[in-house]
């Protein structure tokens, strides 16, 4: 029989181990990412992998040289934030709603709605969006866009807002509020991280949709993840260009969630109103 | 400052029908308290009032005005919650002039009323504070502070002492009963305990199943309640309720068959009758010297209080409990004799509970 201080030592060194573990798998494809981008071409596929060679830009450089880099940037940025804010505008009040009324069936439909595989939408949003001229435009990427970053808000707001003692809104309802003032003065102010991890998130996820984009964009408003398609060719890839475009993709959202990572922890266990 | 008026309501959640039908007149500048055990239908009253639960049935008026269907914003009450309710992001001032602001009350007088209502419950350093930086009195204050600077046509109190210690609680129930006096506003309030019921109230409304067992001040819902309910609900210990029976021309314990010496007008109640449930309040046996004046009883268990002590004895299969002079220093296992004081015993009748007249 072991003690208990040897069982609780033998307990955190299993932690400890599974963590490392897990950071390992997740950490893996990262870390080859990024040093394959700074690889000359003929080592990215080398086998067996090198892992000490000379470090070169020369694939940032050739992203810049062939393709417009920045312009495909500020397209995913433009979709991104409009599919974000469009989500943020009706999926806000939509969470308040289901929250307030208790009724949650609209909210399960648009969890529905995201589980479903892109392709079942797909189809006719291209039939629709040739139809009224818009394949190609902004509004057709950032509305199909809005699929994804919609049922995020509606889920990360709702345990936020029912989280908020009920008698709070009422003393509101009492103090001579409507249900709108409700939802901006006194709602909204407590699930400020709530919005803000259901923003980041839905800029994630908006960020990284690779699907719509591919068909529902054209040369001017494709967007980064559709862009680096592009290096996988039919008989060659460009595995070094391919992996400099994913590193510099993989920034915007690794750089936000580093920043607000104390926020987006807090902002997903919540009960930040009780006490 | 308004009266309430309540004309057969009827609440009903699908085929649970909480509420089956209650009339009640609330009077302008009355305090009012609701009593009742848990789920008696006090606190869904308090919210149909508030407008926060709607009614299936019936008419409410608040004033003059007919307010069914109208929204809480603008019946013009406030109300004190159990949990307080305050706006955990807002200031102790934006707190309380939260709504004054809503009604586009000029700023100078929202800052006055603010500060006059802070100044007269004692919460004047804590205006810049947030609610979770205050104690459970503290909070408790801002909620009356939110509710009193409104200067409603009512105020609601939803059990807003229940989740205060023993102390605190009697000392905001003195300050709420003096805000009353000093308001003069109508003031409804809800609570299962029945000491800040008979404490505060002008008059106190005893519910049970949705219904107004008794409606009537204090005293006489202590000293002559309507029912059985009613007589073992209010007052602490409970009323002891023991059956009996005329029997032989005296009335006697059902169960051991013992004579209950009571007054004569008492014995004609229950010779009427036949037989009933008496009622006794434990500070309404008198201990005797003689053993033929009383009933024999063996003490069981000693409670003293300080002020008075309790003892517990068995009577015709009853466990009683009988509020006696410290002085007397009674003792496990003693046998004393008890006897009902003349003229403060109650009669039920033993089906319908009513009293019996």
């Amino acid at each position: 029989m072991m003690d208990a201080p040897t069982t609780d030592r033998w307990i955190r060194c299993l932690n400890l181990l599974q963590l490392v573990l897990a950071g390992i798998i997740i950490m893996t494809p990262t870390v080859w990412m990024v040093l394959s981008s700074f690889k000359p071409s003929f080592e990215v596929t080398a086998y067996p992998p090198t892992l000490i060679f000379s470090p070169t830009m020369e694939n940032y450089l050739q992203l810049t040289r062939t393709t417009p880099f920045v312009s495909y940037a500020v397209n995913s940025l433009i979709v991104t934030i409009g599919s974000t804010a469009l989500g943020l505008l009706f999926g806000v009040p939509a969470a308040f709603a289901v929250s307030w009324t208790r009724i949650s069936w609209p909210a399960i439909l648009t969890l529905a709605a995201r589980m479903a595989p892109g392709t079942l939408f797909l189809l006719p949003w291209y039939v629709m969006f040739r139809q009224v001229g818009m394949i190609g435009s902004y509004t057709a990427l950032i509305l199909s866009h809005a699929v994804i970053t919609l049922p995020i808000v509606i889920w990360v707001l709702l345990p936020s807002f029912d989280s908020i003692p009920r008698s709070v809104f009422e003393a509101a309802q009492v103090d001579g509020c409507s249900v709108t003032r409700i939802l901006w003065r006194i709602a909204l102010p407590l699930v400020a991280s709530g919005v803000a991890v259901a923003a980041i998130l839905a800029f994630v996820f908006s960020w990284n949709y690779f699907l719509f984009a591919l068909v529902l964009s054209n040369g001017d408003t494709k967007t980064l993840i559709a862009a680096a398609f592009n290096f996988i060719g039919e008989g060659s890839t460009q595995w070094g260009a391919l992996m400099a475009a994913a590193t510099l993709i993989a920034l915007p959202p690794l750089i936000l969630a580093a920043l607000v990572q104390r926020w987006l922890v807090s902002g997903l266990t919540l009960g930040a109103v009780k006490g | 400052m308004a009266s309430i008026s309540i004309r057969n309501l009827v609440k009903r959640y699908g085929s649970f029908t909480v509420i089956p039908d209650l009339n009640l007149e609330i009077a302008d500048h009355e305090f009012v308290v609701f009593v009742g055990p848990s789920g008696c239908g006090k606190s869904t009253l308090l919210r149909i009032i508030a407008g926060l639960e709607p009614m299936t049935a019936g008419d409410l008026y608040i004033g003059d005005k007919r307010v069914n269907g109208v929204q809480a914003a603008q019946r013009d009450i406030a109300m004190v919650f159990q949990d307080y309710a305050l706006y955990p992001h807002m200031r102790v001032y934006d707190n309380m002039s939260f709504a004054l602001e809503l009604r586009g009350t000029p700023k100078a007088e929202i800052d006055a009323r603010v500060r006059r209502a802070a100044a007269l419950l004692h919460i004047e350093p804590y205006l810049d504070r947030k609610p979770k930086e205050l104690s459970g009195g503290q909070r408790q204050r801002v909620a009356m502070g939110r509710a009193i600077v409104r200067n409603p046509k009512a105020f609601l109190f939803d059990e807003p002492l229940s989740n205060l210690d023993a102390k605190l609680r009697g000392q905001v129930r003195a300050e709420i009963k003096a805000l009353s006096q000093e308001l003069k506003t109508t003031m409804v309030f809800v609570t299962h305990d029945q000491i800040e019921a008979m404490t505060m109230a002008d008059r106190i409304v005893v519910l049970q199943g949705g219904v107004v067992q008794q409606y009537d001040t204090p005293e006489t819902v202590y000293e002559r309640p309507a029912n059985q309910f009613v007589a073992g609900f209010i007052g602490s210990p409970a009323m002891n309720f023991f059956p009996v029976e005329w029997r032989d021309d005296r009335v006697v314990l059902s169960q051991i068959g013992a004579a209950v010496p009571l007054d004569d007008a008492s014995s004609r109640r229950l010779q009427k009758a036949g037989n009933g449930v008496l009622g006794i309040r434990p500070e309404h046996f008198g201990v005797v010297t003689d053993p033929a004046d009383g009933i024999a009883v063996n003490v069981k268990l000693v409670e003293p209080l300080g002020s008075d002590t309790l003892i517990h004895f068995d009577l015709a299969g009853v466990s009683a409990i009988a509020r006696v002079d410290p002085e007397l220093r009674p003792r496990l296992g003693d046998r004393l004799s008890v006897r009902p004081q003349p003229g403060k015993i109650h009669l039920f009748d033993g089906n319908s509970g009513e009293v019996l007249r």
